[in-house]
């Protein structure tokens, strides 16, 4: 373990909360920078260069959305998002703008620990050369060669099934909003048209989940979007 | 033009009919007396015109029957005292016949036109008069703050100015029909032609009724929107035909009650939305406010008590075991204060539904998921036809239901038996159940269980609040579906739903 301890910028203006959660972040043995406001947060993510972001929306000086699309300027650093519940439409706007992962007050230090180790271990991954054999349950993908097997036995997939697989495929463990999977998939006039998305997400499940209706892989974030779990 | 017409108008008031009568007599008579001494002087023809001039007075001031009494007076005196032979009512020479004929057309015609000019006055001013009666009233009417007012300035009107009866009768809010608005001396009325006259728009009229005491004019209250109700009239004199002036007059009121009624109408639905949106916009912010001052503390709270667990060197297992529990009261805390501000939310019509066509499937799934531990004692069986189409709601708010359902079988259901979730299309909508192996519903309160703070069981020692049903309710009723509870035959609850099926988007098939 020669590596350096990653470096987990905390931005959150309740005191109490910081405080469990810089002791949650701690236990994954990173380093914690503590910002009390978006300002003040800004200028830690450009001078200290952390791993990690964890950011509350509900910032008494500013919207967290305009933060990570100014830091999306020139970091691609994981951002992890506090919301509350009843924040649905500023959590699909703050991943829309680049965020990777969200979490809904109240959470247990369990489910922060479990998310913060998810996107550190992704970034330190990110750095390899990425393979093009994916293996999850008993399906293996070859996108390369643009196969896909269950338990051995080839699974056919049209065209944008396939696509929407490669798409999820690509960025394992973030969730990826119903915009960006439309814009991405059926171009950016489909947007609205969610309907599509559900439909061969369904598809997805039914050709490579043992229970399409209690999916392991392609899981759902409810009004939100999809997210895969390899 | 004024004077004229109260200088006439003052005559007939001052002199009865007799009165009249002796007094165009008295003129005759005071002319031949004047007349008798210039007989000497004057040629006849002369003291005709005399004669002449009286008839043209006792028409203009008397009227025509004082008019024509005068004519044939006048030609008798002028017969007797100035035609020879005198003092008799011979003629001597044949031309006084024209005399005669033309003093007494003279006279009737006078008379006639004199009165005809008497009567276009009087109506002239009579009509002035309601004018200026209706004008205030209109002016009055325009100040009104309250129906009551309006009632009251219309019936003294109708009361002064027609000396009759009346009653304003406006649609009730509460029960179809008609009521009076508070009047004193209750004028009887006959609903079912007022509610005649209120739905055909026209003047109902029944003299029949009138002798028993009702009224027997119903005129409708025609504003620019629609008909706000009806003005009914009892004429003092009940048996006269009222004039199509009365008419024309109860007419014109009838409008201006209805514009003053509407008025009034629109004024109280301008306060109503006013109030309105003063009390939904305090109320979002009362609830923004709470909703965020109690989950902060609550996310804190939740969050300190496990960091408990991270503390090193660890804690005795009391001090954990105590952090475990802190934990799961404030989690409880945080899903009763949850429970408890969507419901408001709901209540108070403040969500706005995020529909979008999807699989029911998914969200079953999800339910499930988010579910997690809490369900890792039971097993989850989910039976979906494969053919069940895309069905339109808004995921959260039905992930939210599911759920609260789930949660609710696995609580009441013994731990390893099997929680069944189906669905079926019937008609026009999609019925979901989802039914558990527990003790069910107890029979006596099934009714209430979907309001707040109605448990199966008051004294259960399961904890719950009583909250997950309304929930429950609230969102499917929102979606336009129905919520039940029952128990099943072979024992279990049973909780079913439906949700419309609506038309739902063509989806392209892919070109191969």
């Amino acid at each position: 373990m020669t590596a350096p301890p990653a470096k987990v910028l905390i931005i959150e203006d309740e005191k109490q909360i910081r405080r469990f959660v810089r002791v949650a972040v701690e236990a994954e043995a990173c380093q914690v920078i503590e910002a009390e406001t978006m300002a003040q947060g800004l200028l830690e993510a450009g001078t200290r260069k952390p791993d990690l972001l964890i950011l509350d929306l509900g910032l008494p000086d500013g919207n967290g959305i305009e933060l990570i699309r100014d830091l999306r300027g020139w970091s691609d650093v994981p951002v992890l998002i506090l919301s509350a519940r009843s924040q649905e439409n500023d959590k699909i706007d703050a991943l829309d703008a680049g965020a990777d992962d969200y979490l809904t007050k109240p959470f247990s230090v369990g489910e922060l620990r479990a998310r913060v180790r998810a996107l550190l271990r992704r970034r330190a991954r990110s750095g390899e050369a990425a393979s093009p054999l994916v293996e999850f349950g008993n399906i293996a993908v070859d996108l390369s060669r643009r196969l896909v097997t269950r338990g051995g036995e080839p699974v056919h997939l049209t065209p944008i099934e396939y696509r929407l697989l490669s798409t999820l495929l690509g960025q394992p463990g973030k969730v990826l909003t119903q915009r960006n999977l439309l814009r991405e998939i059926w171009g950016p006039s489909y947007i609205e048209s969610s309907h599509y998305l559900r439909v061969y997400v369904g598809h997805l499940r039914q050709k490579l989940e043992d229970d399409p209706t209690q999916p392991k892989h392609f899981l759902t974030e409810t009004g939100v979007g999809y997210r895969f779990q390899p | 033009m004024e004077d004229k017409a109260s200088l006439l108008d003052g005559s007939l008031e001052r002199f009865t009919r007799t009165q009249a009568l002796l007094l165009s007599a008295l003129a005759c008579v005071g002319t031949t007396v004047i007349a008798t001494p210039m007989l000497g002087y004057l040629d006849q023809a002369n003291i005709v015109m005399l004669f002449l001039l009286t008839v043209l007075l006792v028409a203009v001031k008397l009227g025509r029957n004082a008019a024509i009494l005068a004519s044939v007076l006048s030609v008798l005196l002028f017969d007797i005292f100035f035609v020879p032979p005198r003092f008799s009512l011979a003629v001597s020479n044949i031309q006084y016949l024209v005399t005669f004929v033309v003093m007494l057309a003279t006279a009737l015609i006078t008379a006639q036109l004199a009165a005809g000019l008497r009567q276009r006055a009087q109506e002239s001013q009579c009509r002035e008069q309601r004018t200026q009666a209706l004008y205030q009233l209109a002016r009055q009417l325009a100040g009104t703050l309250t129906i009551g007012q309006v009632v009251e300035i219309a019936q003294a009107f109708i009361k002064t100015q027609l000396k009759a009866q009346s009653a304003i009768l406006l649609p009730n809010e509460a029960e179809p029909g008609l009521t009076a608005v508070s009047q004193e001396a209750a004028l009887p009325i006959e609903t079912h032609l007022a509610l005649v006259a209120l739905e055909s728009g026209q003047r109902v009229r029944s003299d029949e009724i009138s002798g028993m005491g009702y009224a027997p004019l119903y005129l409708p209250l025609r504003a620019s929107m629609r008909i706000r109700g009806v003005l009914a009239v009892r004429f003092a004199d009940h048996s006269a035909e009222p004039s199509d002036d009365t008419i024309s007059l109860l007419e014109t009121l009838a409008s201006l009650i209805a514009v003053a009624v509407e008025r009034l109408h629109y004024v109280e639905v301008a306060q109503a939305t006013e109030v309105r949106m003063l009390t939904e916009r305090l109320r979002s912010s009362i609830l923004a406010a709470l909703s965020h001052d109690l989950r902060t503390p609550l996310t804190a709270l939740v969050g300190l008590a496990d960091s408990l667990f991270l503390i090193k060197p660890a804690l005795p297992t009391t001090a954990l075991e105590t952090a475990q529990a802190l934990h799961e009261q404030a989690a409880r805390l945080a899903g009763l204060v949850a429970n408890l501000l969507d419901l408001a939310r709901l209540n108070a019509g403040e969500v706005t539904l995020r529909r979008e066509w999807q699989p029911l499937e998914e969200v079953i799934g999800a339910s499930i998921k988010l579910l997690g531990s809490a369900l890792a004692e039971h097993r989850i069986k989910v039976e979906l036809p494969r053919d069940l189409p895309l069905l339109h709601f808004d995921a959260v708010l039905i992930e939210r239901v599911f759920c609260n359902l789930l949660e609710n079988a696995a609580k009441y259901a013994p731990a390893g038996s099997a929680i069944e979730l189906a669905a079926r299309q019937d008609g026009d909508t999609v019925e979901v159940s989802i039914a558990d192996h527990g003790p069910g519903f107890p029979a006596r309160r099934r009714d209430e269980l979907f309001k707040m703070f109605v448990r199966g069981e008051s004294e259960s020692g399961k904890p719950g609040t009583g909250l997950g049903l309304s929930i429950c309710k609230a969102i499917v009723e929102a979606h336009g579906g129905r919520i039940t509870a029952d128990n099943r035959p072979a024992g279990g609850a049973c909780v079913s739903f439906t949700l419309p099926k609506g038309i739902p988007p063509v989806i392209e098939e892919e070109l191969p």
